[in-house]
């Protein structure tokens, strides 16, 4: 997996003349924001309300107080860790749709361990956090073996096994673990497999610093590494790197195998710090909102804590505005959409431009 | 000209100071609701009882939609109730709960109203449906139908109940309706069933088609989305069912005897009345049965000329008895 250093291409070499590249991605971002806040300002007017009140609303339900501030980071909690899960796939040119999926199992197996075994305090809680990664892992095994093994296309094969963790995630917990009497739920986890909370007036936990600490940790491994080289490497040009001598198969298995172990970290820093037990349903769409974290970020770790923050807050504020506002929560979706369609787009238009220049980002 | 612009303008304002005044003296009741399924049966009849208590006596509406993310359900209530505006805050779903305990923990003034649930909370208010007596109005009909051999209740003296699970509330139900055969359809017997879950329509048709193969005439269903499957069986085998807690008359038309409605929109107009008419709502259960117009069975339409008059006189009856308590209906614990 080492390239000896003296192989490695200058980064300019392969870059367009003109703007530095993260002034340029910077302003590709602040345009999809700003389209968006006009495209919801539009919306907003349509139900009569006023976009001003309502977007003094939504700041002010994000970073109104500490609490609402914790509140805000709370939500971006497993939408950084899950961002940087589909960080690591992208980095390597892969796409994993499947982290909602290995959230789900990773979620599960947390609190399975969390509410069928007595550990002490501290062994307890990464015990449980082991079995999440573990989960997350297994769950995208056979669709990373198909894909390393035959080239199948892993954005499909991903997006499939999505359902069936829901169902089977809905099923143990409904028809095997199900707490008598109660809602579709599990039985609660042991408190000693709790993760820590930060302060009392909030759910706040330090699943937060976990999620910091993988992007700043993943970053360092792609800028400072060798192994992560050549996974940057593959995702810049595939034939590049395996001509440098990366083994594209046994990275390809192993890069998914790592993204989908953070995905099931994500589900189970959720079930451990916040719910403290399995609930059917319990977290629907955080991986996908890790997935556009993670695009609108272009790939870059430190750049998902940026956008799961500004997603975090986006939702945090949502629930203050449908309470004092007329404006629906759904307007946050109608947020999120516009962001969406504007990082696609903006995909495609760089991957038009670079692909006639030997580059190609991302595989589609 | 200014002038009298002017004393118009002094005369309005004064009139607007009134009027103001006015209203303040009555101060507009505020009534939030929150829920995740405003969009659907029972959440729409809550919706409609709200609306009507809007139009009839002025009250300010705020709906909040908890959407699907438990994450969220915490600091949705929260929001609700930090600011004490609102007099009333209606809750429906049980997934939100323990959201809504802790809630009432952090915010112990804030007057919470949940429906259609006993809690464990005393310090909350609950709406309950007296489900067994709706059940016991079923049993009447389909047992006084069965016994007179009305058209489509030829082949048997038996009546069929599909349950959800096996679990305490549903046994209400199934209590309540073999009380009402028992008691006004002499020779008539209930043939009951439980599928197991309430999740499963698949499995509510084929037990469905199991019992009408037996020659049962109609099957009262109390089990969720597996009913559903028990509605469409009755068309597919040209045989009638009842429809639960919401109008289902048009899931089948013409296969749908009846519906045992929960009137959802009773309870919540009711409730609101009451504040307004200063009754205001306590902690502690509220039941709404037949005599508070809560639980009511709704014939459908598009059979109603196929039953026999007798029968829907002695039906009245039935009910009234229920109402003035003339008839007690037995429960299950």
């Amino acid at each position: 997996m080492t390239l000896p250093s003296d192989n490695k291409p200058a980064p300019d070499a392969l870059k367009t003349q003109g703007m530095p590249q993260w002034a340029e991605q910077l302003i590709g971002q602040a345009i999809a924001v700003g389209i968006s806040i006009i495209g919801g300002a539009v919306i907003i007017l349509l139900v009569g309300e006023s976009p001003l009140h309502v977007f003094a609303t939504l700041l002010r339900g994000a970073f109104g107080s500490w609490e609402r501030t914790a509140g805000s980071l709370l939500q971006a909690t497993p939408i950084i860790i899950a961002g940087v899960a589909a960080c690591v796939a992208l980095r390597g040119g892969l796409f994993n749709i499947g982290v909602e999926g290995q959230l789900y199992m990773g979620g599960f197996a947390a609190a399975w361990v969390g509410f069928s075994f007595a550990l002490p305090a501290g062994l307890h809680v990464l015990v449980a956090m082991a079995a999440a990664i573990v989960a997350g892992a297994l769950w995208i095994a056979l669709p990373a073996f198909f894909r390393a093994r035959f080239g199948t296309n892993e954005v499909v094969s991903t997006i499939l096994s999505n359902y069936v963790a829901v169902l089977i995630t809905s099923y143990l917990t409904i028809s095997v673990f199900k707490r008598p009497g109660g809602w579709s739920e599990t039985e609660p986890i042991a408190p000693t497999a709790y993760l820590p909370q930060i302060s009392d007036v909030s759910r706040l936990n330090i699943g937060l610093f976990i999620g910091i600490a993988l992007a700043i940790g993943l970053h360092l491994f792609l800028t400072r590494t060798s192994a992560g080289y050549s996974v940057s490497a593959m995702g810049t040009n595939v034939k590049f790197a395996e001509y440098g001598g990366v083994s594209i198969r046994r990275n390809i298995l192993v890069i998914l195998l790592c993204s989908g172990a953070v995905g099931g970290l994500a589900g189970g820093v959720e079930t451990l710090g916040v719910h403290h037990r399995f609930m059917e349903g319990f977290a629907p769409g955080f991986g996908f909102d890790g997935v556009i974290a993670a695009l609108l970020a272009n790939g870059s770790p430190i750049g998902v804590i940026g956008t799961a923050l500004f997603f975090g807050a986006l939702r945090a504020g949502s629930l203050l505005m449908e309470v004092e506002t007329n404006a629906s929560r759904e307007v946050i979706t109608v947020f999120q959409a516009f962001i969406i369609l504007c990082v696609s787009a903006q995909i495609l238009i760089r991957r038009r431009r670079d692909s006639t220049q030997g580059e190609r980002r991302w595989k589609f | 000209m200014k002038a009298k612009f002017r004393n118009l303008a002094a005369g309005s304002a004064l009139a607007a100071m009134l009027l103001g005044a006015g209203n303040a003296s009555a101060e507009t009741l505020k009534v939030a609701a929150i829920s995740g399924y405003f969009s659907q049966g029972f959440g729409i009849a809550i919706m409609n009882g709200l609306k009507k208590a809007e139009t009839d006596f002025g009250v300010e509406l705020k709906i909040v939609d908890t959407g699907n993310r438990a994450l969220d359900y915490e600091e949705q209530f929260n929001n609700i109730a930090k600011g004490g505006e609102y007099d009333l805050v209606f809750v429906m779903g049980w997934e939100l709960v323990d959201a809504l305990q802790k809630s009432n923990q952090a915010y112990p003034d804030q007057r919470f109203i949940f429906i259609d649930g006993v809690l464990d909370s005393p310090s909350m208010t609950y709406v309950d449906f007296v489900e067994e007596e709706g059940s016991y109005l079923v049993g009447a009909l389909t047992g006084m139908l069965a016994a007179a051999d009305a058209e489509g209740f030829n082949s048997s003296d038996e009546v069929g109940f599909i349950g959800g699970r096996d679990i305490p509330v549903i046994r209400n139900f199934l209590m309540g309706m073999e009380q009402g055969v028992a008691e006004q359809a002499e020779g008539v017997s209930v043939s009951s069933v439980f599928a197991g879950t309430f999740d499963d329509p698949a499995k509510g048709s084929e037990l469905a088609m199991t019992l009408y193969g037996q020659g049962v005439d109609v099957i009262y269903q109390a089990a969720g989305p597996t009913g559903e499957g028990v509605l469409q069986a009755a068309k597919a085998a040209g045989k009638y069912a009842v429809g639960v807690d919401i109008d289902q008359c048009g899931t089948a038309p013409g296969n749908i005897l009846a519906s045992m409605l929960k009137r959802a929109d009773v309870a919540v107009y009711d409730l609101i009345k009451g504040e307004v008419e200063g009754k205001p709502v306590k902690p502690g259960p509220v039941s709404y049965g037949v005599a508070a117009g809560g639980i009511e069975l709704k014939i459908c339409d598009e059979v109603a000329d196929k039953i026999p008059a007798e029968v829907k006189t002695k039906l009245e009856e039935v009910r009234s008895g229920i109402a003035d308590g003339k008839i007690q209906v037995k429960l299950n614990q």
